[in-house]
């Protein structure tokens, strides 16, 4: 398919084709899904994307993606929020890709990015360590040059995916002497390499998504360093910014909402003057989430770079959701506790779904207390 | 907000020159509990600057601008905690005008409010207060005015625009200061301001001072509310930005423990939590002023959006920069307690954060899931 120039056409105009697409092709099953789901799930999903070109939308065209401009990006996930359509294990697309395009050698992009794109490789992210959390830059995997291949011992956790991955993506400690930041190195490892044991971990919801990735003398070609040694974590790094206005969507939060809204109706709240003065302040935080959502998002699509103050966006988002499905707790009442889809008088419901997912949204992606760490010294210029 | 973001840079940096120029947190202080509480001669600098007439159409002597030109004007305004009543005449008052049918008081009265020649008040709400124009007993009868009006500002205006019930429906009528009748009592709030109770025993009003009458007066009178509700919250915008400012600076220079408190994470999580309400402020009135600059028929859902986060946030700043500042913050020497009394009466006016959370319940009732 001959690719499109996508940021000549109208903003409208592009929206309602992508939403045209999702409609029309995207498994109706598969819509608003309560969890992660796997690839086993979507992966017949994704071939459609692929097919049509659509599977790597913020790629540039060289590399067969959509080229897509930030603004242009963020219409596209708006119209995936709006379609509640289920992410893929995309760690490949989303982060791993704009890493190797902007860092990588030729040969590297090469190798790693047409599989990547055709889903022949499925990527886990290895940052995280059982000792490495929110302090991520302590890390203590450790990659030893040995002739042409380095030699990695550790463990990494809360690795999404890790099931599914053929390939996965780790920041390993390659200089045991320099600074805490200073000797990491990005590295490239297959899943099928002897020494790797994938335990996958059972999260709050019953189900395994994470897993913790133990590597045991893992042996990876030296030559799949990406950039340079030691600079795996200004790389990392670099690419950040994106992320933090897609976690800042008001989607979640306004789809919630109509959840919420049902069982206040259900449960006959609407008499509670106590209850609704919470439940119209929640509405209102949400409509401000998307007022400053919008604002950020206008940014972008103007072409602007976003300044370290986006890191709000994802407090207000995730919190702002949080408190929402605490409060549609509270108005289920003794149904609060109901697994399922638990039964009002009109709806049935799964409330204890989004509760859950709602909990590790304020600590990944750089926990809600990191965020206000990185404000408090960046933005608001406060001493250390 | 980025510099290309803003087309409104210019009016801003002329609000920056007035506050180099025309005042300071010391005149602040000294219009303290004075009578009127503001100065007649600054009023008159304003109104040069040509502020009293931005929302003022071009044929009645204004700038014949909107509502994001003056709230850029009373963001920067209200950081300088000036007393001059520039929302509640300029856009309060001078709006219940001119969205009224009188065009021959407009022509009357308007071009004067635009020059800083006659300084107006909105008489609307009575003993109880509350945010309803319509809730109205003051009654317009045989020619005459009988009632009472509260929490009127400026309560030393030259004449007031009172809202009465009347045969045909509600009315506003133009009433100037010293009528016969007519008795001013003040209240003091809690900035050193003071406000009205206003008597008004048999005072006699002829046609050519109703304002506006019937449904246009209702509409008159809400459209007015609405938009100083708006402009309020962008004149709260500007006094907790401020506050919150002087409270960071605060925090990087007092030393406790050996350090700057700035340093301390506890205060660090406290401060970016301040931040946070302060950018959700700015993120709801801009949103409020692109949105209603479109489609003005969600004014009354867009005030009570910007009202009540713009409250609560300023409330909220007010009271945590008390605290981060320790014991001097309670001192009245320390000019912290200034924002958070004008954060208190900006946020009490045209009604609190709890006030227009009902109202938005009852002008947008939630959708369930289809």
């Amino acid at each position: 398919m001959q690719a499109q120039d996508w940021d000549k056409m109208d903003d409208e105009a592009f929206r309602l084709e992508v939403r045209g697409f999702f409609r029309k092709e995207y498994p109706e099953h598969l819509r608003f899904p309560a969890y992660h789901l796997r690839w086993a799930d979507t992966k017949d999903w994704y071939k459609k994307l692929v097919d049509k070109g659509w599977a790597a939308p913020g790629w540039p065209k060289e590399w067969g993606g959509m080229g897509l401009s930030p603004g242009k990006l963020l219409i596209f996930i708006e119209e995936q929020e709006r379609h509640g359509v289920a992410r893929t294990p995309d760690m490949g697309i989303i982060l791993l890709g704009p890493l190797l395009i902007k860092f990588a050698t030729e040969e590297q992009k090469k190798q790693f990015l047409p599989p990547s794109l055709r889903g022949e490789y499925i990527w886990c992210q290895g940052y995280s360590e059982p000792n490495a959390g929110s302090d991520l830059a302590s890390l203590k995997v450790e990659a030893v040059l040995d002739r042409d291949e380095y030699v990695i011992n550790g463990s990494k956790t809360w690795t999404s995916y890790a099931m599914d991955a053929t390939h996965m993506f780790i920041l390993a400690r390659t200089d045991k002497k320099a600074k805490k930041q200073e000797g990491i190195s990005f590295l490239l490892v297959d899943m099928k390499t002897p020494g790797i044991t994938v335990r996958p971990i059972r999260n709050l919801l019953g189900v395994e998504v994470f897993a913790e990735v133990f590597l045991d003398n893992v042996r990876t070609p030296a030559k799949w360093l990406v950039g340079k040694p030691n600079q795996g974590w200004t790389m990392a790094k670099a690419l950040l910014g994106f992320e933090r206005i897609s976690i800042g969507s008001p989607k979640l939060a306004q789809t919630g909402l109509k959840r919420l809204d049902a069982i206040v109706r259900s449960q006959g709240l609407t008499q509670d003057p106590a209850f609704m003065d919470r439940y119209t302040q929640l509405r209102l935080d949400v409509a401000d989430l998307a007022s400053t959502y919008s604002r950020f998002a206008d940014l972008l699509k103007r072409g602007e770079t976003l300044g370290p103050d986006v890191s709000i966006l994802k407090i207000v988002a995730t919190e702002t959701f949080q408190r929402l499905t605490e409060l549609t707790l509270e108005a289920a009442g003794d149904a609060g506790a109901i697994g399922g889809k638990a039964a009002f008088r009109k709806d049935s419901v799964d409330i204890l779904s989004p509760f859950y997912n709602a909990r590790p949204a304020t600590i990944y992606g750089g926990s809600n207390e990191i965020q206000r760490n990185i404000l408090a010294k960046n933005v608001l210029d406060l001493p250390s | 907000m980025s510099q290309q973001e803003d087309p409104n840079r210019m009016l801003r940096d002329a609000v920056t020159a007035f506050a180099a120029r025309d005042t300071s947190i010391t005149r602040v202080r000294q219009l303290r509990d004075t009578a009127p509480g503001f100065d007649k001669a600054v009023w008159k600098t304003i109104a040069e600057l040509g502020w009293t007439g931005i929302m003022i159409p071009e044929e009645y002597g204004g700038m014949g601008l909107g509502l994001g030109e003056m709230a850029a004007v009373l963001e920067e305004f209200a950081k300088t905690l000036s007393p001059e009543p520039l929302n509640p005449s300029s856009v309060l008052a001078a709006g219940a005008l001119l969205h009224g049918n009188n065009e021959a008081l407009k022509k009357k009265l308007l071009p004067g409010i635009a020059s800083g020649e006659i300084l107006p008040a909105l008489a609307w709400q009575e003993t109880e207060g509350g945010i309803d124009p319509l809730a109205i007993a003051t009654r317009a009868e045989g020619g005459a005015l009988n009632g009472g009006k509260r929490f009127v500002f400026p309560a030393d205006a030259d004449g007031y625009l009172v809202s009465a019930r009347s045969g045909n429906g509600p009315a506003v009528y133009w009433v100037d200061k010293g009528s016969a009748g007519l008795t001013v009592e003040y209240e003091p709030r809690a900035d050193g301001t003071r406000c009205g109770r206003i008597s008004l025993k048999n005072v006699k009003v002829i046609d050519a001072q109703l304002a506006a009458s019937g449904k246009t007066a209702g509409a008159a009178l809400q459209r007015a509310v609405d938009e100083a509700t708006i402009m309020a919250g962008a004149e709260l915008l500007g006094v907790m930005s401020r506050a919150l400012e002087i409270t960071l600076e605060y925090m990087r220079i007092r030393v406790q423990f050996g350090k700057p408190i700035g340093s301390f994470q506890a205060l660090q999580h406290r401060a970016v939590d301040l931040f946070i309400q302060k950018e959700l402020s700015f993120s709801v009135l801009r949103d409020a002023l692109l949105q209603t600059a479109a489609d003005a028929s969600g004014l009354g859902l867009w005030a009570s959006r910007v009202k009540s986060r713009c409250s609560e946030a300023g409330m909220r700043i007010g009271r945590e920069s008390i605290q981060i500042h320790g014991g001097i913050g309670f001192a009245d020497e320390c000019d912290i307690g200034l924002y958070l009394k004008r954060a208190m009466v900006l946020s009490a006016w045209l009604g609190n954060g709890a006030v227009h959370r009902r109202r938005y319940a009852a002008l947008a009732p939630a959708e369930a899931a289809a």
